[in-house]
């Protein structure tokens, strides 16, 4: 087995030179938000400490997280950390198949008893044994499970692993559920997006690899480093954001000019993730920056808070979709009518016992 | 219309300054809140620069916030520690059967037109009370948690953050927590036109002069009509 290399060994073996390293290990503690002291740290890391074996299990999931490791069209520090972490098990990217992986699967578990990390990309259906979702003859809830109960922390890759992505979007067939419903009793990071910027999931393993602990987390359990801000807070649209200049609709001059599209329902300002900051694909672009409202991919449930292109979310409300406005004016006007109604009762109870006073007093 | 028989001095002033900072603020809240989620106005074109459209709107919706907030802990100081009768928690205990009982269910009944004389209260009625408690305490107490929690969301690691962010998880997200406070914003509209219906009438039925309380202080017990 490779895994006893470093990230070092690695590095030189593909020709990558000391000073090329030396930058990719400043780069990684920027990206972690770590002071300029910490370099050594992380230089020595990756140069003495064997590589940490990872499991990465897939499950229900499109692979677009894997898609994001693995397309970086950038020379690939990241794709050259993905080959240099120990990947000693990926049934998406190995050449075995069948019993022979399943058994590379096992063995890895027991040689790194409590020390290996297990990525987890997509969730597991929890419906029916979880028989929605079968890798390997065995539902992936078991396979989950089992693999869980060695390992040192579990990060979960993409929205799915995190929250539940659209495998548990309303009505959620299957009973998806997230990572964290499923294992209790460990360490998980949560490293949403759909996909996560590739970067920040190097990132979180680099700290892992460095630290041997997982980083700050947020108080929904996600990286601190990369997901303490809104997209809005670090987008180079805020300016019109604040100005009140925004796109009314993509025909706009305005859409031309690149104004703030919070009106096109942008999630922007309500979404915690680094897009605005690292963007993508080696700092090309990201939505915003081509046009295109933030859909809030790395929050809780964004499926169900749609549409995408409108401010409110619809919600279901007496039998129909509903927004929190259309909500509002119809309690209003229920209150109003209401009023109204019990006006009328007064005016004619009044008058009938005005009535009956004028009665008794003839 | 009958002679003013007694005048009982019912809200005193630090209430009746509260009820009229609480509602210009609720107001104003209100509408700054409508606006931020739907900006109607577009500037001319030119330069983000020279404009402040949104910030303006927010930052006069974190002021009145703020004076809202201070107000509405001011109001629960004297609700709990001021030396006033009528505007005390004292007899307000919806945990307590007691409290469910008789003068609770006369009130209902006397709105529900079941009964036909008029319980008569100086200060709140057990009804009003328990709306008082739903929308303007629960109501209040909603708006701000979740007000601060966002408020938060623009400094992290800050102090509103620190004391309030666990609203965001709680409630499923950022996005979720502002639909909610969104939806809870309309709380208000209801609660005027039931506010001031309800005052009317006690003013048209009682003839307690409660709609001037709130301005004077006193409310008035009128003589009865000669028959």
């Amino acid at each position: 087995m490779q895994s006893n290399q470093t990230f070092a060994d690695v590095f030189k073996a593909r020709g990558v030179s000391r000073r090329d390293f030396l930058k990719f290990c400043s780069l990684t503690s920027v990206y972690l938000g770590l002071s300029p002291s910490m370099v050594p740290s992380i230089v020595e890391a990756m140069e003495k400490k064997p590589r940490t074996p990872v499991i990465w299990l897939h499950g229900l999931e499109c692979t677009c997280c894997s898609e994001s490791f693995i397309r970086s069209s950038h020379p690939s520090i990241e794709d050259l950390l993905f080959n240099m972490i120990s990947l000693d098990y990926d049934d998406l990217l190995s050449a075995a198949a069948g019993s022979q992986l399943e058994d590379q699967r096992r063995r890895i578990m027991k040689e790194y008893k409590g020390k290996y990390i297990l990525a987890v990309e997509g969730n597991a259906s929890t419906k029916d044994d979880g028989v929605y979702c079968m890798v390997g003859g065995d539902s992936f809830l078991n396979t989950l499970k089992e693999t869980a109960a060695d390992a040192a922390a579990i990060i979960a890759w993409g929205s799915c692993a995190s929250f539940g992505c659209v495998q548990n979007a309303d009505p959620n067939p299957t009973g998806a559920a997230p990572v964290s419903d499923i294992i209790k009793n460990k360490p998980i990071v949560k490293v949403p997006g759909c996909p996560p910027i590739s970067e920040v999931m190097t990132g979180v393993i680099a700290h892992f690899h460095t630290f041997g602990t997982l980083p700050d987390l947020d108080r929904l359990g996600r990286p601190k480093a990369f997901y303490n801000t809104r997209i809005h807070d670090k987008c180079y649209r805020r300016a019109f954001f604040d100005a009140g200049m925004f796109v009314p609709s993509f025909d706009d001059e305005a859409t031309r000019k690149g104004w703030c599209l919070y009106k096109m329902g942008c999630k922007g300002p309500t979404t915690y993730n680094s897009c605005s900051k690292i963007q993508w694909n080696g700092g090309t672009s990201f939505p915003i920056g081509s046009g295109h409202p933030c859909i809030g991919c790395s929050e809780p449930h964004f499926w169900d808070r749609g549409p995408f292109y409108e401010r409110l979310a619809e919600v279901p409300f007496l039998g129909s979709d509903s927004n929190a406005d259309k909500i509002g004016v119809i309690a209003v006007g229920a209150a109003a009518a209401g009023a109204a109604a019990h006006a009328a009762v007064t005016a004619v109870k009044k008058a009938k016992s005005d009535k009956h006073d004028n009665n008794d007093k003839a | 219309m009958g002679r003013i028989i007694e005048e009982i001095y019912v809200w005193r002033l630090p209430v009746r300054l509260y009820h009229w900072i609480n509602a210009l603020c609720m107001v104003a809240l209100f509408l700054t809140g409508m606006y931020i989620a739907a900006p109607l106005l577009s500037p001319p074109l030119g330069e983000a620069v020279w404009y402040k459209g949104m910030a303006w709107w927010r930052y006069v919706h974190f002021v009145f916030a703020f004076v809202f907030i201070a107000n509405f802990l001011f109001r629960l100081y004297w609700a709990l520690f001021g030396d006033d009768k009528y505007a005390r928690f004292g007899g307000f205990r919806p945990w307590s059967p007691s409290w469910w009982g008789k003068p609770f269910r006369e009130q209902v009944e006397s709105y529900l037109f079941l009964r036909s004389d008029e319980p008569n209260y100086v200060g709140h009625n057990p009804v009003a009370a328990l709306a008082h408690f739903l929308f303007i305490f629960c109501g209040s107490t909603f708006m701000i948690f979740s007000g601060l929690a966002m408020y938060g969301e623009n400094n992290p690691g800050g102090l509103s953050a620190a004391l309030f962010g666990w609203m965001i998880p709680l409630f499923g997200g950022s996005y979720t927590l502002h639909f909610t406070h969104h939806l809870g914003s309309w709380m208000l509209p209801i609660y005027v036109i039931m506010h001031l219906y309800a005052v009317v009438r006690h003013d048209v039925v009682d003839r307690t002069s409660v709609t001037s309380s709130i301005i004077t202080g006193y409310k008035h017990k009128v003589e009865e009509e000669p028959v």
